[in-house]
């Protein structure tokens, strides 16, 4: 689980990793991200993570040969956190006037609508990090059955707090765009507010899991919006 | 120097005019795009011209038929691209410094070079600072695009500017320069040896499709990449994408994408980048890391 090291431009830096993504990869990327932080958190502007990456805006960059040979030392001294055992309860109105796809993707699955709900909403999700859109959570654990490839051509508006499926993902629109995944309903939860410090509830690491709300529990929670607890 | 707010009041805008900054570094980690002046070298060159602080915040214009006018005194520069400008419907040079009194009003007409115009003022334009930078940006600030009759405030000075009449040159080179300097993207050895040498060899035409967020060009490099699993992507990051359009993110990108990233162009790139029109050529001109 040691990652490769290279430097695209004098300032740009990318930690990357051949192993699929799993609980285990997150578990090195991020102790990864917290060594460098604490060895050259000086020269660091910021750090990035994607699902096999870890990406570091330098300041000032250290020489590619010697972030290797620190790399060689990293099993000696890195101090492997379990992740976080959080789990975040997010409510979610799965129905088809919430989620326009929901009847045709149970339909092209051959499984109820029921079924689907039920699989989706079963799983922790575990939260890998934060992109596409302010507070769009990029997820893994999605049932491989639910797996779906994207929509040929994208809806120009999916409307925000939309929980879709796209590929072997699953996630969460926090607000209004365009999108290519298919919709199977809809969370009353905001995810992000730039007025909140930090804007957004969740942190790469933690878990999340879909819990099913009636149409009256939606609208309260459209009327009066709360933020997710944790199980 | 009192700062009495004051007002400079959109009359006429075609669409893409927005405040901006040096854009929010470090909130990347929660999704949010970094922003911020599409061409650095002009943005920092009026805050330089103003005395103003480095990251005061501009004015980005980028479409013809803009007009507003100021409610009160100070003194303001424009740079960026060469436009017809008229002060009061006389014409003025759209590089450099211009004072101005109450009631007056700025209009500005054909781009003739470049893509992108910037008008500053002296203490910076006072829109709402939201995690840490007033760069405009859908579902941040509460404005994206600057509509007609908006009021984007400023502090006016109340006395006449200090104002030396310096004949400062801005370079225009840059709009013209085809070569542009670019490095290998994290996923440049994924491409075979033809697409490799089409990307070192070839010129490449910029589309209609332009905005703070990418440029597409028109020439297509056929591949058959996979897609990637999702992997942060930056301002300069040139994505390919399966149908072979080649995209080069920009300011207002997202901070992760799913598409192999093929280039990568640095900082001092960006602002000759943004300053191109559609139909322009470009070429890449690699450097080693």
């Amino acid at each position: 689980m040691i990652p490769g090291y290279r430097l695209i431009t004098p300032n740009l830096g990318e930690f990357f990793w051949n192993e699929a993504i799993s609980d285990e990869l997150l578990r090195f990327q991020l102790a990864i991200k917290n060594q460098v932080l604490e060895d050259f958190g000086d020269t660091i502007q910021e750090t990035r993570i994607g699902f096999q990456t870890l990406s570091i805006v330098w300041k000032t960059a250290i020489p590619a040969s010697e972030l290797n040979s620190w790399l060689e030392s990293m099993p000696k001294i890195l101090m492997l956190k379990s992740l976080s055992e959080d789990c975040w309860k997010v409510p979610v109105r799965y129905s088809s006037s919430t989620g326009r796809d929901l009847e045709t993707l149970a339909e092209s699955k051959n499984i109820s609508v029921a079924d689907l709900i039920s699989l989706h909403s079963s799983v922790e999700y575990r939260i890998h990090f934060f992109g596409f859109l302010p507070g769009f959570m990029y997820l893994n654990g999605l049932p491989e059955k639910l797996n779906t490839p994207r929509k040929r051509i994208p809806d120009l508006s999916v409307p925000a707090g939309s929980v879709a499926i796209g590929g072997s993902q699953t996630g969460i629109y926090p607000s209004e765009s365009p999108g290519g995944w298919h919709l199977i309903g809809r969370s009353p939860i905001r995810l992000f507010d730039p007025q909140l410090i930090p804007a957004v509830w969740a942190e790469p690491g933690e878990k999340l899991l879909f819990t099913p709300i009636s149409e009256k529990e939606f609208d309260l929670l459209i009327r009066q919006p709360k933020l997710p607890e944790l199980r | 120097m009192i700062k009495d707010p004051a007002y400079l009041k959109i009359l006429k805008t075609g669409p893409g005019t927005s405040v901006q900054d040096l854009g929010r570094i470090g909130f990347s980690q929660f999704g949010v795009p970094y922003s911020g002046a599409m061409d650095h070298k002009a943005f920092s060159w009026i805050n330089h011209l103003l005395k103003n602080k480095e990251y005061d915040a501009v004015l980005e214009i980028s479409q013809p038929g803009f007009k507003a006018e100021f409610d009160s005194p100070t003194l303001i520069c424009l740079a960026g691209a060469k436009v017809d400008c008229n002060l009061n419907g006389k014409p003025v040079s759209s590089f450099g410094l211009i004072p101005i009194v109450e009631g007056d009003t700025i209009e500005i007409g054909a781009f003739l070079q470049g893509s992108i115009l910037y008008l500053g003022i002296k203490g910076g334009f006072q829109t709402d600072e939201i995690l840490e930078s007033k760069s405009w940006y859908q579902g941040i600030t509460a404005e994206y695009t600057a509509r007609k009759n908006a009021l984007i405030p400023y502090f006016t000075t109340q006395e006449i500017p200090s104002f030396t009449n310096s004949k400062a040159k801005w370079n225009t080179s840059g709009f013209e320069k085809e070569a542009i300097n670019v490095y290998p993207g994290p996923d440049w050895e994924l491409l075979d040896k033809k697409s490799q040498k089409q990307l070192s060899e070839g010129s490449f035409t910029i589309s209609n499709l332009k905005n703070r967020m990418a440029i597409q060009l028109e020439e297509l490099i056929p591949n058959s990449l996979p897609e990637l699993a999702t992997a942060p992507v930056f301002p300069g990051t040139v994505q390919l994408t399966s149908g072979g359009k080649l995209i080069i993110l920009m300011r207002d990108a997202q901070v992760t994408g799913g598409y192999p990233r093929i280039l990568q162009f640095p900082e001092e790139s960006l602002s000759v980048l943004a300053q191109k029109k559609p139909s322009q050529k470009i070429r890449f001109s690699f450097l080693k890391v």
